[in-house]
């Protein structure tokens, strides 16, 4: 089988026009995103993660290199029926309701009738925009609202891959957990998912592998057990142990021959604390 | 094919509810107004020169509005979706890039359509109406009566109305060409209206270069080429003129002037599809 | 693949049609003279001077009626004030707006033929009345003037020929002129009928009495059996009557 996405030496020059040169903004990106993996694009802001997707999509055209989704010519129909993709930032019609937003776009992907219809308000009791929300026009949503609405613009086909380009990027701590859990979700469907994301650490919980991108040009790839895994040290986490235990552990450690790094009460996230303090009904 | 045809009917029916939605309709309301306020002002003429003023003053609105209308709305259909970025989310469906600019023109046209019909029905109404007020103040003389509904009830009336939305069409797709290689709608809005005026130009222009002979200038030259080679022919339109003018004016005449429209339209269309397919977006 | 082919197609198209647009133009135009002016080709006028002309309408877009209107109001009112020029200069800008409107040459030839002319002749600034009836003269021609270009604009419509007729009758008191201008005014199928018989008065005015009862003669001939009573037989009967007894009372008073 095909891998989901395989790029070969994609490269993106941008034509900056009047004589004034051009701008690299992608240079020699090879990767391959396997089947119902989570794929993380890593890297900060410029280094040519939403350019890289765009090409992908066939939003924009290579200037040269080859990409491929499912076997099929990047940007080809066949290949974009494969694809649901949520921009960063999106910005929707504002005169259409959440409801209309998703049918507009299953009309575009080819549905139509009562299997639109039902697959709308599938997708509005999935991201919570059920019952009156999903009636309302698009320009009283809140940004997570738009984020949920485009969410499920992008999964009214079922599409094989769904591709996020900074799907977190303004959104609250619950609205990001609420995201990260799906994308696990669509993962045991056996969906590919493709994110991208300069916040490492919400990359971190749900990715299987990235890759990182600097200034258009790949730095690393790999599984993230594989890149953040620190072979050389040993980490353990125990409880009911006290002070003297604690010296005597310690004192162990270094008759081993060990360098004992770091010692004391982990600390929890602040995402993960900050969840827990809000009432349960905020939490999701 | 059929896939085809309905994905490019969900976009024009996007782009027609966005612009109902956006209350383009309540700029009939001036048009309304202006008709209104116009077919009193000329009471002391005579009902032929009534007539001429109404018709002029009704044509004229017709087409301001749907000038506005057309232009304004032609010119954010692709730029301001770019803007926006509203486009990606439907350009990265299996949207053909030409599906999406016919469907957005499609749109445009089924709105224009919707609203040039309202204001033809508003202005007949208000034609006869000023037949009635005509007619009551003449008193019973047959002839009388019989000219002024003459005037008023003239069929050929509609020849002009079909070319009034014709000429407004090909003016839309011009607009969407200049929108498939912009990326602001100033810049839309300036360059159709250049083409809109030159466009009247035309004619003369092509003359000059074809077939009068006359030695100019080879800049001139070159300018009256490309007028005539690039611009359409706004001039063919005056039938309109002459049909207010109560003149006859055949309907072969009218139909071939449409296929012309028509044929305008496709090319430019097509011209914009081509340029469209290539664009970053 | 780069962005040039799309560009590069897109340019070849535009070209294309333009090439294949021209004679369907060229076409298309001729076709629409020919039906109204009956005239096809271009006019001997200076390239710059058309374009001038040209860019003006050019600027007025499709709202040469508006414009052409609104110089109708301010002839109107010019009239109302009695500014003879302004009315000639505002009449002139809206027969060149709209030349194709019978109604602007009319009312033009109306207010420079008649309003303008006998102001002139009995209220004008002039000392003598020699110089005013000069004056009035010179309005009336250029009336008939006006009136002349009108029938080359729209020559397939009576209604200008006729206007011309009046004006030779009533302001020039050429009344040859004035039967030749009912004539050709007969010629296009929409006269009134009374004109039918404006001819032989005309003639008759002119002196020619043999003329006129000949074209009566004609007239009453060619109404056919039974004659259609809009082109009111009787009263070209009674015409052909009265003019027979002028010309036996005539040729008796030669005999003695």
């Amino acid at each position: 089988m095909s891998p989901a996405v395989l790029t070969q030496s994609l490269r993106k020059e941008f034509k900056l026009g009047w004589g004034r040169g051009r701008v690299l903004a992608v240079e020699a990106l090879s990767l391959e995103v396997k089947r119902g993996e989570v794929f993380g694009l890593l890297g900060p802001n410029g280094s040519g993660k939403s350019t890289a997707m765009k090409m992908i999509l066939g939003l924009l055209r290579p200037t040269s290199g080859r990409a491929e989704v499912c076997g099929f010519r990047a940007g080809t129909l066949a290949a974009r029926k494969q694809i649901g993709f949520l921009p960063e930032n999106p910005y929707f019609p504002a005169f259409l309701s959440g409801a209309e937003l998703i049918s507009y776009y299953g009309r575009l992907c080819g549905m139509g009738g009562t299997r639109l219809q039902d697959r709308v308000q599938e997708l509005l009791s999935l991201v919570r925009l059920g019952g009156e929300k999903g009636r309302r026009p698009l320009r009283t949503y809140s940004k997570g609202m738009l984020q949920r609405a485009g969410l499920a613009g992008a999964l009214v086909s079922d599409p094989e891959i769904i591709m996020l380009d900074e799907p977190t990027a303004g959104v609250d701590p619950a609205g990001s957990r609420e995201i990260r859990d799906l994308i696990r979700e669509l993962k045991q469907r056996g969906k590919t998912v493709i994110f991208s994301s300069h916040l490492l650490e919400q990359v971190e919980d749900v990715a299987d592998r990235v890759i990182i991108l600097h200034r258009g040009q790949k730095l690393r790839e790999g599984r993230l057990e594989d890149l953040l895994t620190q072979t050389t040290e040993w980490q353990v986490r125990a409880r009911g142990l006290g002070e003297d235990r604690r010296k005597e552990l310690h004192a162990w450690l270094v008759k081993q021959g060990a360098e004992v790094m770091e010692e004391g009460s982990p600390r929890e996230r602040l995402e993960d604390f900050f969840l827990r303090s809000l009432p349960e009904e905020e939490r999701r | 094919m059929r896939e085809s045809g309905r994905r490019i009917l969900a976009v024009a029916a996007n782009t027609f509810l966005e612009a109902v939605r956006q209350k383009v309709f309540a700029v009939m309301l001036i048009f309304a107004l202006v008709l209104l306020g116009g077919a009193n002002y000329f009471a002391e003429f005579s009902f032929q020169e009534q007539f001429k003023f109404l018709k002029d003053l009704g044509y004229a609105t017709i087409s301001l509005t749907g000038l506005l209308v057309g232009l304004l709305g032609a010119a954010q259909l692709i730029p301001a979706e770019i803007e926006r970025r509203t486009i990606l989310t439907a350009l990265c469906r299996p949207l053909r890039r030409w599906e999406f600019v016919v469907g957005k023109y499609l749109g445009l046209v089924f709105l224009l359509g919707t609203m040039l019909a309202i204001m033809a029905a508003g202005f007949w109404a208000v034609l006869r109406w000023k037949e009635a007020q005509l007619v009551g103040a003449e008193g019973t003389e047959a002839a009388m009566i019989q000219a002024i509904q003459a005037e008023a009830r003239d069929a050929r009336l509609w020849q002009a109305f079909w070319l009034v939305s014709a000429k407004l069409f090909v003016i839309s797709a011009i607009a969407v060409f200049f929108s498939t290689l912009a990326t602001s709608t100033t810049f839309v809005v300036a360059m159709t209206l250049m083409v809109y005026l030159i466009g009247h130009l035309q004619s003369v222009a092509r003359e000059q270069w074809l077939e009068s002979g006359e030695k100019v200038g080879w800049i001139l030259q070159a300018f009256l080429a490309g007028v005539a080679f690039l611009i359409p022919d706004f001039n063919l339109y005056g039938l309109i003129d002459e049909i207010v003018a109560g003149n006859a004016v055949q309907w072969r005449a009218t139909l071939e002037v449409m296929a012309y429209s028509v044929t305008y339209v496709f090319v430019l269309l097509a011209a914009a599809a081509w340029l469209f397919e290539g664009r970053d977006l | 693949m780069s962005r040039t082919p799309s560009l590069v197609w897109g340019c070849l198209l535009i070209l294309a049609w333009g090439a294949c647009k021209l004679p369907w133009e060229i076409r298309m135009t001729r076709q629409q003279r020919m039906a109204t002016v009956g005239f096809t080709g271009p006019t001997a006028v200076a390239v710059r001077e058309k374009l001038g002309q040209g860019l003006v309408l050019a600027a007025l877009g499709g709202f040469r009626g508006l414009a052409a209107n609104a110089l109708m109001l301010e002839a109107h009112a010019a009239w109302e004030e009695q500014q003879w020029v302004r009315v000639r200069s505002a009449l002139e800008l809206a027969t060149l707006l709209q030349p194709r409107v019978a109604l602007f040459w009319d009312l033009a030839s109306w207010h420079l033929a008649w309003n303008a002319a006998v102001a002139a002749e009995r209220y004008g600034g002039q000392s003598s009345e020699t110089k005013r009836r000069i004056e009035a003269r010179k309005w009336t021609e250029a009336g008939r003037e006006l009136l002349e270009r009108g029938t080359k604009a729209i020559p397939e419509k009576s209604l200008l020929f006729q206007r011309l007729g009046d004006l030779y009758w009533q302001r020039l008191e050429d009344y040859q002129a004035a039967a030749a201008c009912y004539q050709e005014a007969l010629t296009k199928g929409d006269a009134p009928p009374y004109l039918e018989r404006f001819v032989g008065y005309a003639l008759e005015k002119a002196g020619d009495s043999a003329g006129a009862l000949a074209y009566f003669r004609r007239l009453r001939l060619s109404m056919g059996n039974p004659p259609d009573p809009a082109r009111k037989p009787e009263i070209v009967d009674r015409e052909i009557e009265r003019l027979q007894s002028q010309a036996q009372g005539s040729s008796g008073k030669n005999h003695r």
